[in-house]
């Protein structure tokens, strides 16, 4: 569905620092949302944990660059990262291009239910975009 | 808030003590510049592509990795540098990246007008000359819930050392980029005639940012400011903090000059030959193009006048503008089309 002109499927979890998560078992996929990529500008580096690393909800664990700006994404959910995608690294615009497919960030085992996770279709989650766009003027 | 007019520190200092102070929940306008010339790379580039490192071993330059972004810049002390540490949740920090730059950045342009330099801000982190050359470099980043802005007042620059410390594939590409910096990045004492006395410069940037942040207070550095640079040194002196990002190598070489110029040398494989393109870009045109490579072209003398006709040549135009131009002189170039031509100028 489209909040404030910005998508966010409908079978993702969303947290309130822009990122999204695919939960399949006790593995989810993650990423950043349309409304996470268009907050960065036009991302031109993205350093990615490495394989094994444990990561915390909450926490910082990747860092874009847009604008000569250097940035660090709060992990999602709590785990250990399975699996990155390689290609961001080389070509990161790909996360503005495509933040829900060819833009995934990582895989990760999970460790824990991840906390207050919400759905597109929350009316909570609607009002966190709609504050977040007039605060950052986007 | 305090202001920590330092003057000409140690050329570690002047990046140490930025990174220490949101480490401590500590704002600031940081004003100084470094007793010693040395290279900064940005967060996210990988030392080895960028910069020529056995010639700063040979000449005793350092070379340092900061957490803010941008590119590989070569800084001494006729640079003066603004650090400003924010905290994040300040209404002063929050906005999009170009209006964060432009609020922020406002006391630099007026700075420079104040100087005599008619300076603008250009978007993204450009303080462009009314001529449109870049006259300040700007870069930013999060550490420790607080906003890092860093920037310089470009006094004087020293081109020669700028260009010999990057790592490029030749001397002639060193050139071009040695051509497109004069070009494209001028300083105070180009655009005046002279340098301003020093605490002209900072007294005049001191007064502006006041404006904008409201009275700021000189303030010695504190203790707990230098052990926790001491502490910061122990790592961002290590090998492995400037060696940590690894890039897979890009099929070229890109110099960005200033915001929208670049030289890019590209290399791209046609089934007729290797083509080596090297290609100053403004604003998304062709501003001048150099050719060569292992491919038969006929005429041959053709050649220079396809690179003079792109010049001008958007981009994305660049591919009709080489199949007209083939058309116009009968070119024929066996295994090589004007589309491979233009993706080694780096259309498509």
């Amino acid at each position: 569905m489209k909040i404030e002109g910005y998508e966010f499927p409908d079978d993702l979890w969303y947290d309130r620092h822009h990122n999204w998560a695919r939960i399949e078992g006790d593995v989810a996929t993650i990423g950043l949302t349309d409304f996470g990529q268009a907050l960065a500008g036009e991302i031109l580096y993205a350093e990615l944990p490495r394989p094994g690393r444990k990561i915390t909800q909450g926490r910082p664990y990747m860092s874009l660059e847009s604008g000569k700006w250097v940035g660090h994404i709060k992990a999602i959910v709590s785990g250990t990262v399975l699996e990155v995608n390689e290609e961001i690294e080389f070509e990161s615009r790909i996360i503005n291009e495509d933040p829900y497919g060819q833009g995934w960030v990582a895989r990760v085992r999970l460790e824990g239910q991840p906390e207050g996770l919400l759905r597109a279709g929350d009316p909570e989650f609607a009002a966190l975009i709609a504050a977040e766009k007039k605060k950052h003027g986007k | 808030m305090n202001l920590y007019d330092l003057g000409h520190v140690p050329w570690l200092d002047s990046q140490l003590i930025y990174h220490a102070l949101p480490r401590l929940g500590l704002e600031g306008l940081i004003l100084l510049a470094p007793k010693e010339p040395y290279v900064c790379i940005g967060y996210h580039q990988d030392v080895e592509q960028e910069v020529d490192l056995s010639y700063c071993r040979r000449q005793g330059i350092p070379v340092f990795r900061r957490e803010v972004g941008g590119g590989a810049v070569y800084l001494d002390g006729q640079q003066l540098f603004y650090q400003l540490v924010l905290r994040r949740d300040r209404p002063l920090a929050l906005g999009d990246k170009a209006s964060l730059y432009r609020r922020l950045l406002a006391p630099v342009v007026q700075t420079y007008r104040d100087l005599g330099v008619d300076a603008r801000y250009k978007p993204v982190n450009d303080i462009i000359t009314a001529e449109g050359r870049k006259i300040s470099g700007n870069g930013a980043a999060e550490i420790a819930d607080h906003l890092v802005l860093v920037g310089n007042l470009i006094a004087d620059f020293d081109y020669e050392t700028m260009v010999r410390v990057l790592r490029l594939p030749d001397e002639k590409f060193r050139d071009k980029v040695f051509a497109s910096l004069r070009e494209n990045l001028t300083t105070l004492k180009r655009e005046l005639g002279r340098i301003p006395p020093w605490e002209t410069m900072t007294a005049t940037l001191i007064r502006n940012f006041e404006t904008l942040l409201g009275p700021l207070t000189p303030t010695p550095l504190p203790p707990a400011v230098r052990e926790k640079a001491a502490e910061l040194a122990a790592f961002y002196t290590t090998t492995d903090w400037l060696h940590k990002a690894r890039r897979r190598p890009h099929k070229g070489r890109r110099v960005k000059i200033a915001e929208g110029v670049e030289v890019v040398r590209r290399v791209h494989k046609a089934p007729g030959g290797l083509i080596r393109a090297t290609v100053e870009v403004r604003q998304g045109r062709i501003e001048s193009a150099e050719i060569s490579g292992d491919f038969f072209f006929y005429p041959a003398e053709k050649l220079a006048a396809l690179e003079d006709h792109l010049a001008g040549v958007a981009l994305e135009d660049a591919e009709e503008a080489i199949a007209a131009f083939y058309r116009a002189h009968a070119v024929e170039s066996p295994g090589m089309t004007p589309r491979d031509l233009a993706l080694a100028l780096g259309a498509g």
